[in-house]
């Protein structure tokens, strides 16, 4: 009756593993709806990793409201990536020693030091993304501050590089500059975002630098052949040309079937979310698709043996109605369909590891 | 902000012996030894005329066009430590631009990195390591970061010396330093135990030949040249003639008194190695070596090194410097035995901030880029 996430346990996990072994000190990023998987169990499989002696010492949060979702089930150090504001609440005083922060504002560090003298913090660098960081100048400041601080917990310098295509290396190059330059002894290094043969390349000529590898994606859901995604065949209704159906009193353009399959707005079937695809043909399928939605169809993201189907309504909270024309198997109740989602904008129902 | 303006070597002169120390290329005794360029010293005044820095500029000229490179080898000699360098640099820029320069190249003499004598050693033995930046250094100096991100920021280019030496003045070199880290200096004896056994064998071993090192005098450079054109053959250099080291003789040492010194080591009255020794303030820098092929046995080399490594004791400094290394730390490169020798002094190997360019009329810049590149 549900929206199925289907895991192949001994296939994923071995590319948990395979991931942790060629990225020491792997940080791996639980944030959001965990990926699909929920924030509770990415913290299990954490500690999963580190009770198999991988070097995994810290997992990494969005925000400080996902520190309880993860706290009681991995026991090592969490590090927030949103960045410290004076405004943020104190973090429970059972949960201080192991969380570090994310600093990127010279006075916020200054604030930080003066409410919690003990804490644990990284200072983050701006880089070409513009977003959160301090420039190389700020960095010297934060430095000098941290002198004056020697009781202070800095746990190295973070940086957030974009997705872009193209090296990073210069740009790391000139952050790990500033870094020696701040000269508050910071020799760690909090990245995401670089190839392998990036992090290769900066840890041979930083030798005496340690790098932390942050990553989500390409962690949790980089092999996607583990995993399946699928929702129940509900209902089964035939209609012929020009019947109603539906909250919207819609008409079938031809005879076929309206199947109610389960999955809908509330499990983030048929959210449009920006793709990222910024390519001119993703966006003229995207006008495609508006146009379609005005006169009649969408294309779901439900597909029956390899054949992708049309919404015949748009997607009710928990499940959707599809249109199967006149000539294509129709499935049964109770059958299982293909749904391909975005893994960081679906919420399932279930969640089975097989095996 | 400091303004510039051309000065006089006197001022120059004055200037740098106000100063523990700078480099020799930015000396203007250097200027005449280097007289196929044109060169200009130029001073940096605060707001109440006290002069704050110097240097020497050489003007390169660019082939058939009225524009120039200049080039100021390992200078300026201004505040590094300043954490505004645009203060600093772009006065001279301005300057050097309206003296009809396309682009500007400067040496920082600025310390990035160091690494011990053991930490190269322990580099070159090991198989996986290449390059000297690939072993953890001991030291990465704040203020030779915060020289190269300022540099950067400015729009400064880093000029890479990649495999071996570039053409301009190395990025890495080998020092004793003659100092402890409190700054009271080190007794001969420790300077000399701090040395591989190699090194103190060959040193004994010269005196207990009979090897005598002295100091000569100008007219004792023609014997330093001739086994200098020894040298030259034996081991496939261009050598210089014999004038270049008389103009810089007497041009180092009209600037200061006993700054460009010559050694000889003889075996029973043979002169078997002699070297050049130039000293500003408390940096010595051994500069020119040769040896002959007889009398290999006796260790006229390492007895003359020793002698100038006592003179720069003596003479109360900081550093004896043996110039360039390349970064290689591979042991098939033919460069890894200069270093080997080098490391034998027990030193350090040093990385300074290298050389860096800012262009001025980016298209000439771009065609002398693609001029040295075809070179």
């Amino acid at each position: 009756m549900s929206l199925t996430l289907t895991v192949d346990g001994p296939r994923w996990r071995a590319h948990l593993e395979d991931v942790a072994r060629t990225h020491p000190g792997l940080v791996p990023v639980a944030k959001g709806n965990g990926y699909g998987f929920t924030l509770g169990r990415l913290a299990r499989k954490t500690q999963w990793l580190a009770d198999r002696e991988h070097d995994v010492t810290t997992l990494a949060v969005g925000t400080y409201d996902e520190l309880p979702e993860v706290a009681s089930r991995w026991r090592g150090d969490v590090l927030v990536l949103t960045p410290w504001r004076p405004f943020v609440e104190p973090v429970d005083p059972a949960l201080a020693r192991r969380v570090v922060h994310t600093v990127s504002r010279y006075d916020d560090l200054r604030a930080l030091l003066a409410a919690e003298p003990e804490a644990r913090l990284v200072l983050e660098h701006a880089t070409s993304m513009r977003r959160h960081g301090m420039t190389g100048r700020e960095l010297w400041d934060a430095g000098a501050l941290l002198r004056k601080h020697p009781g202070a917990r800095v746990e190295g310098v973070a940086l957030h590089l974009p997705l872009q295509q193209g090296s990073h290396l210069g740009e790391v190059n000139r952050i790990l500059t500033s870094t020696v330059a701040a000269d508050a002894g910071l020799t760690t290094a909090w990245v995401s975002h670089l190839t392998d043969a990036e992090l290769k390349s900066l840890s041979a000529s930083w030798p005496d630098f340690t790098f932390r590898p942050r990553i989500g994606t390409s962690l949790w859901l980089g092999d996607r052949g583990a995993l399946k995604v699928t929702a129940t065949v509900l209902d089964v209704h035939p209609v012929e040309r020009g019947d109603v159906f539906g909250y919207r009193g819609r008409t079938a353009p031809k005879s076929g079937h309206v199947l109610v399959v389960s999955g809908g707005t509330a499990h983030g079937i048929g959210l449009e979310a920006p793709t990222g695809d910024q390519s001119v043909k993703a966006r003229a399928a995207t006008l495609a698709r508006g146009g379609l939605d005005a006169i009649g169809f969408v294309r779901s993201p439900y597909s029956i043996e390899g054949k992708q189907r049309l919404f015949a309504e748009p997607p009710h909270m928990q499940a959707s109605m599809l249109f199967v024309p006149q000539g294509a198997r129709v499935p049964e109740v109770g059958d299982q369909v293909d749904v391909r989602v975005r893994y960081t904008a679906t919420t399932f129902d279930r969640i089975v590891v097989e095996g | 902000m400091p303004s510039v303006r051309p000065i006089t070597p006197t001022e120059h002169r004055d200037h740098l012996a106000s100063l523990p120390s700078a480099s020799f290329l930015q000396t203007p005794g250097w200027a005449q030894v280097k007289s196929e360029w044109r060169s200009e010293s130029l001073g940096w005044f605060d707001d109440s005329g006290k002069q704050r820095g110097a240097a020497l500029v050489l003007y390169r000229k660019l082939p058939k066009l009225n524009r120039f490179l200049a080039y100021l080898p390992e200078g300026p000699v201004i505040d590094w430590d300043s954490d505004c360098l645009r203060d600093w640099l772009d006065p001279m820029v301005a300057h050097l631009k309206r003296q009809g320069a396309f682009a500007v190249r400067i040496g920082p003499p600025v310390v990035t990195r160091r690494w011990t004598a053991a930490q190269v050693k322990e580099g070159v033995a090991d198989p996986d390591v290449k390059l000297l930046g690939q072993v953890p250094p001991e030291e990465r100096s704040a203020a030779g970061a915060r020289v190269v991100a300022q540099l950067h920021d400015l729009g400064w280019r880093h000029q890479a010396a990649e495999g071996g030496f570039a053409a301009g003045q190395p990025q890495y070199v080998f020092q004793v330093p003659l100092r402890h880290p409190d700054g009271t200096a080190r007794t001969e004896d420790e300077v000399l135990k701090g040395m591989n056994q190699l090194w103190r064998r060959n040193i004994k071993k010269a005196a207990k030949e009979g090897v005598e090192v002295s100091a000569g005098t100008r007219d004792d450079l023609k014997a330093f040249h001739d086994l200098y054109v020894h040298t030259a053959e034996r081991d496939h250099f261009t050598p210089r003639p014999l004038p270049y080291f008389e103009v810089m003789w007497d041009a180092l040492n009209a600037d200061a008194p006993d700054r460009l010194k010559l050694w000889l080591g003889r075996h029973q009255g043979d002169l078997v190695a002699a070297t050049l020794a130039v000293r500003v303030g408390e940096h010595y820098w051994y500069s020119y070596g040769a040896s002959s092929t007889e009398k290999r046995e006796v260790r006229g080399s390492n007895a003359v090194q020793w002698a100038m490594i006592q003179d720069a004791l003596a003479s109360g400094c900081a550093v004896y410097d043996l110039r360039g290394i390349t970064d290689t730390l591979d042991s098939d490169d033919s460069h890894v035995g200069l270093i080997q020798f080098k490391v034998g002094t027990g030193g350090e190997a040093v990385e300074y901030a290298g050389e860096w360019d800012l262009p001025i009329n980016r298209a000439l810049y771009k065609a002398f880029q693609i001029y040295l590149a075809r070179r």
